[in-house]
């Protein structure tokens, strides 16, 4: 089943052939803006890169990850964690595709080229049904594909500072029904001094993320297994959460 | 069924979601269940879950997109009780 006509999917070839060329420029310029403007860290990289080559080599079929949302720039310290730019050179494919909202990113020429070869697919949130659906259907033309895809299924920056279940969409369920053998990666990333949310992380962030992957199932079918696997996803990134804090004794 | 009874039922679920108090009086089929009920986009499919719940009808997914209105609602349930 693809929803996507021959000149979309050759527009997304494009978009990815234009980023793995690109990489080592742009993935160096924003991975020396985060180390040296922000002075961010993460917090046992060496370990949570290990973790992603093993499981990206183990693991049979496609891998969305599922993260909990504080920052603008979340996306990009997820992939800057999960894997060298040399990494990303050998296989591009790992390198994850993400949803900025357009009305975010889309505003400038540079923002645009970066979004651009950074492979990112942007969606109108709130935006007519067909617009979003073709969005949804890029993103699940890629995992079929056997790409890695990002979303934040709370469809926006938490506004609370933690994880806000009633605002998880379950289109994400959705997105793993469509397509077979999907498994999930839970990922949950929070700066150290990141109280609430921001546009970007407050300098000098150390990042703790945790992972966990798994292969929803769902009894249900139709809506019922939208919403359920959806529920998975957010009681998982929930739990992730209260441990989070449960460590940090608050 | 006849459509105003399944309005009338369509508008006492969505009175469990919305932020606000509604009535069949104060709601027409022309009212959007996001904007103007203030329904949050991610509560559309336990809303559709209901209709289907107490119409005893099975919606799919594309079915669900295109519920955007009450009479949206309305006219989808109709169309699959009949």
């Amino acid at each position: 089943m693809n929803d996507l006509k021959f000149k979309e999917r050759f527009a997304l070839k494009i978009q990815y052939m234009a980023g793995w060329v690109t990489l080592p420029f742009w993935s160096t310029l924003l991975i020396a803006l985060m180390r040296f403007v922000g002075r961010y860290r993460i917090q046992h990289l060496r370990e949570i890169r290990r973790y992603y080559k093993n499981l990206k080599r183990t693991v049979e079929g496609p891998i969305l990850l599922c993260s909990n949302h504080l920052t603008k720039i979340d996306s990009l310290i997820l992939n800057w964690s999960l894997a060298s730019t040399w990494s990303y050179m050998k296989s591009f494919k790992i390198f994850s595709w993400n949803l900025p909202e357009r009305a975010n990113f889309y505003q400038n020429y540079i923002l645009r080229t970066l979004c651009y070869v950074g492979s990112c697919v942007p969606i109108d949130r709130g935006g007519s049904r067909e617009a979003v659906k073709k969005s949804l259907d890029k993103v699940t033309y890629l995992l079929r594909k056997g790409h890695t895809v990002t979303v934040f299924p709370e469809g926006g920056r938490s506004r609370t500072g933690r994880i806000q279940e009633d605002k998880f969409t379950y289109g994400v369920g959705r997105l793993v029904n469509k397509v077979s053998n999907c498994h999930v990666l839970c990922v949950y990333l929070r700066g150290h001094n990141q109280k609430n949310y921001s546009d970007i992380p407050h300098k000098g962030a150390r990042f703790y993320m945790n992972m966990e992957l798994f292969k929803p199932e769902s009894a249900y079918s139709g809506l019922r297994a939208t919403r359920d696997v959806a529920n998975q996803i957010a009681g998982r990134l929930v739990r992730m959460e209260q441990a989070y804090f449960a460590a940090a004794g608050q | 069924m006849t459509r105003e009874e399944v309005f009338e039922k369509v508008v006492e679920i969505l009175n469990q979601y919305s932020k606000k108090e509604i009535s069949k009086e104060n709601i027409s089929m022309e009212t959007s269940i996001l904007e103007d009920l203030e329904i949050n986009s991610a509560r559309l499919v336990d809303i559709v879950l209901d209709f289907e719940d107490a119409f005893d009808i099975e919606v799919d997914d594309d079915d669900a997109d295109t519920v955007a209105t009450v009479g949206d609602g309305v006219n989808l349930i109709l169309k699959k009780i009949q």
